[in-house]
């Protein structure tokens, strides 16, 4: 199966950081793709340089086999890119509605002046129920977004990348701060994304216990360069990934 | 010509220094409390003003002059601090505190246009001429200065270089940064944030009310006075928002450009200098002498 | 399991009374009024669209700009060439009031290609350049601007043949004019091109990777201002039938600033309500007229303290928790009835 994103000796440094050292993976689509790395590995950059907000250095990515390397955030969203936040970011002083059209105006651009004189995006309304079933909540879509719970803004940002249609989701640590049933409600999202929509998911998390049960493939990065990858097994039995991560998590634990 | 140019120079240099004065007091209180005072040259203004009471119409003597102008400088200042700062310290709004200080400008000229009249005063020069009652004319080498002009860049100087040690060299700048970039911490550590800040606000109205002070002779006294914040604004874009010597040495710019400006384009010398402060901006955001600020995602 | 659905279109009694009040103002004013005090009444009616314009820029996107002031110009200059005849000729008043913010919207989407490669307090210090320049060339050139003396014997406008004889009909084309531009303000705040500038003013990283491209939104943002602008300023110049640089000035601008801070940055009844305020509290208060300006400081000042978000904020907060507290309330009424069903 033909790759939906992939990363070639891609290189970044800031000043004398090397935040990315010839990285080199690919996520493949429906594949749910974990990213770990000890705190300052340089998962973060590498989100970054995926979605553009950072240019690479050295090396390319590629989207669907085609060069995006040079290509503006804005177009590489529009590509098919979604993203999610740590910490979730949404217009503060709107209500959910706008919050959430947000999403499907990335599927339907269609021009300012067309958009002016009400030409509407496509029916959207039957797809967040059907989503917001796995998210496990309700709202109004009057109320304003600062006034639902932080776990539930969490799981509504990764609705809103769902809801525009997107070829691979990055995910950055869906689960930090959030309670048990709302991390199986994250999962559940994800996991609908992958196996049902064939959306490629890469996913930043902390919680050990999450990347071995969810992810096919994991890829460990330790100052910028990848230390290991493959399947969970493989990784939580690798002697670098023990020493650099693992390993000190156990020490830490004995 | 080239008399003429040495001329233009000091007086460019002149309203340089003056420039450089109220754009170290804009950063000062941008370092201190993070916040662009709008007000700036309405304090310079009542800087003047001020100055205006105590030596016409008080008459006080020089001796007296300088510690009375000064306390009630600092007396403004700190008024000043109580209105716009102190309650909106904790605002969840960052352009309420710098609206607040438009506010505060409006307030001023009005005060004031009430105590002042709306006719412009004249302000004695420093030096004086006693045939003529007017500014003394200074003589080297055949070229004809303007005493006030001196004055002003002596005076200036001296002050420039004094605030610019205070805070960058000595022990008060690194509290006062401190305080800026981490009020909590700096409490910790035993700086109270409350004095600092009060301390800042009085020391810039010090200063540039000693800058409005200086250049009243030359203008008259008079609303429009505020105005000259707007070159101090281009000083500080053109030497680099944020940075002391940036913001001094593009205060000389300006006023220097500006001075020059008046022999090809008298008319458009503001325009001038405003065209200047764009093409810097886009050529050079972060100003001459600005370090390049990296995009945080 | 809820079901979303958006609603196509729902009017509220806060619209309805919004639109009552909006209704007998317009009617009123010109009953009650005339001559001098209509001439403010009208002013503020153009400072109005002005200070919507900043609502577009600062208040939608969070883009502080002074420029509306020289957009203002551009428009009211442009009329004013194109109509007195000064140039050798003249176009007709209407078309030149459809041209100016065309013309206008064509001088912003320049500028603001140029000097929104700038970012936050950076673009903020380039406006200010850049009235500051304009205004140089207002005052000083003559043969595009009229320099000091400005330009004079601009037509009035003629609205297929009707031309308003005096201040109080000009009123009614005015406040025309504002509803227009209220709508489309309105309008802009509902489609993608207000939710990409909303995007843009709270975060930009986060509005890239939702595929905003934030440069041309906001180009495109101060286009459209500059549109509105333009519109003002040639109602400005008919009306007013002489332009000069005076109007133009950056503390002028600043006052345009203040009017839409004052009603709500981000609210448009809320800034024709500051620009109402700021425009006619001195004519109201004749009393106190000496003490205007210090009173404004003053209220400034107060309000930033006391409500950041204008009056609008203090408005639409108090109507939240109403709405709040009546849906709890039906809500709580719903459940009791349910009770009282399954007891039954």
């Amino acid at each position: 199966m033909k790759p939906v994103l992939r990363l070639d000796t891609v290189c970044k440094r800031f000043g004398g950081v090397i935040a990315a050292d010839n990285t080199s993976f690919s996520v493949l689509p429906g594949e749910i793709h974990g990213l770990i790395g000890p705190n300052g590995a340089g998962k973060s950059t590498l989100m970054n340089l995926i979605s553009g907000i950072y240019t690479c250095d050295h090396g390319n990515i590629y989207f669907n086999e085609q060069d995006i390397t040079q290509m503006p955030p804005y177009e590489r969203a529009r590509l098919g890119i979604g993203r999610t936040f740590q910490t979730p970011r949404f217009l503060q002083r709107s209500n959910i509605r706008d919050n959430l059209l947000l999403g499907t105006d990335l599927s339907n651009r269609f021009g300012y002046t067309s958009a002016f004189f009400g030409k509407k995006g496509d029916d959207f309304e039957s797809e967040l129920n059907k989503l917001m079933q796995y998210a496990g909540f309700s709202f109004d879509w009057d109320d304003d977004i600062s006034g639902i719970p932080f776990g539930q803004r969490k799981l509504l940002e990764i609705v809103r990348s769902m809801l525009a249609h997107p070829k691979v989701i990055l995910v950055d640590e869906p689960a930090a701060g959030l309670n048990n049933s709302e991390v199986d409600n994250v999962m559940k999202l994800l996991t609908v994304a992958a196996k049902e929509r064939g959306i490629g998911i890469l996913l930043i998390e902390h919680a050990m216990d999450l990347v071995m049960n969810f992810c096919e493939q994991i890829v460990v990065i330790n100052f910028g360069k990848v230390i290991a990858s493959g399947n969970p097994e493989e990784v939580s039995s690798n002697q670098d990934v023990i020493e650099a991560y693992l390993g000190r998590q156990r020490n830490a634990q004995n | 010509m080239l008399n003429n140019l040495i001329g233009l120079t000091v007086n460019g240099l002149a309203m340089g220094v003056v420039y450089a004065l109220i754009a170290m007091g804009l950063i000062l209180l941008v370092r201190a409390v993070g916040v662009m005072n709008f007000a700036q040259g309405d304090l310079f203004m009542l800087g003047a003003y001020l100055s205006f009471t105590f030596i016409v119409n008080i008459k006080l003597p020089y001796w007296l002059f300088v510690p009375a102008s000064l306390i009630s400088f600092a007396i403004v200042g700190l008024i000043f601090m109580a209105v716009t700062y102190w309650p909106l310290r904790e605002a969840s709004y960052p352009q309420a505190v710098i609206i607040a200080t438009m506010g505060a400008g409006y307030v001023i000229k009005e005060l004031a246009y009430k105590i002042w009249g709306p006719v412009a005063l004249s302000m004695p020069a420093l030096v004086i001429n006693p045939e003529t009652g007017t500014t003394k004319v200074l003589e080297i080498f055949g070229i004809k200065l303007q005493w006030q002009y001196v004055m002003i860049i002596a005076v200036c100087a001296v002050l420039i270089v004094l605030v610019f040690m205070l805070f960058e060299k000595l022990y008060a700048g690194r509290m006062m940064q401190a305080t800026a970039q981490d009020k909590y911490a700096a409490e910790l550590i035993g700086i109270p944030s409350v004095v600092t800040i009060a301390a800042t606000y009085m020391l810039v109205t010090m200063v540039v009310s000693i800058g409005g002070y200086m250049v009243a002779p030359v203008f008259f006294i008079s609303a429009t006075l505020s105005s000259l914040q707007l070159r101090a604004f281009a000083g500080v874009v053109i030497g680099g928002f944020g940075n002391l010597k940036g913001a001094i040495i593009g205060s000389l710019i300006v006023g220097l450009i500006e001075a020059y400006a008046t022999l090809q384009w008298s008319s458009y010398k503001d325009a001038v200098v405003f065209i200047v402060l764009i093409i810097v901006l886009i050529f050079r955001p972060q100003g001459l002498f600005g370090e390049k600020i990296a995009d945080k995602a | 399991m809820k079901n979303f659905t958006i609603k196509k279109l729902k009017i509220r009694p806060a619209t309805i009374i919004v639109f009552v009040v909006a209704m007998a103002f317009i009617l009123l004013m010109p009953q009650v009024n005339s001559g001098y005090k209509m001439l403010c009444l009208n002013l503020t009616l153009i400072y109005a669209m002005v200070a919507l314009s900043i609502s577009i820029m600062l208040g939608m996107g969070g883009q502080m700009t002074f420029a509306g002031v020289t957009m203002m110009g551009v428009g009211g200059y442009f009329t004013a060439n194109m109509t007195s005849g000064r140039l050798g000729f003249a176009i007709p008043t209407l078309p030149a009031l459809l041209l100016a913010p065309l013309f206008t919207a064509l001088v912003a989407l320049a500028l603001g290609l140029v000097l929104l490669r700038l970012r936050g307090t950076y673009f903020t210090f380039a406006t200010i350049g850049l009235v500051q320049v304009a205004w140089s060339f207002y005052s000083m050139n003559k043969p595009a601007f009229g320099g000091y003396d400005g330009i004079s014997g601009v037509p009035k406008l003629d609205l297929f043949g009707f031309v308003p004889a005096d201040y109080n009909q000009w009123f009614y084309i005015l406040a025309g004019g504002l509803v227009i531009v209220a709508l489309i303000i309105e309008r802009i705040r509902k489609t993608q091109f207000g939710r990409s500038l909303a995007a843009v003013r709270d975060n930009e990283t986060a509005a890239l990777t939702l595929g905003i491209n934030v440069y041309i939104t906001k180009v495109y943002a101060f286009a459209v201002a500059g549109a509105i602008c333009g519109f003002a300023g040639a109602l400005y110049a008919m009306m007013n039938r002489y332009i000069s640089a005076d109007t133009f000035t950056f503390d002028v601008g600043v006052r345009y600033i203040i009017m839409a801070m004052l009603g709500g940055v981000n609210n448009t009844i809320g800034c024709i309500l500051g620009a109402v305020l700021i425009g006619m509290l001195p004519e109201w208060l004749r009393v106190l007229q000496g003490y205007m300006q210090f009173i404004y400081g003053i209220g400034i000042i107060l309000l930033m303290i006391f409500m950041p978000m204008g009056l609008s904020g203090v408005f639409l907060t108090a109507l939240k928790r109403y709405r709040k507290k009546k849906k709890i309330k039906l809500e709580h009424r719903a459940s009791q009835t349910a009770a009282e069903k399954g007891e039954a």
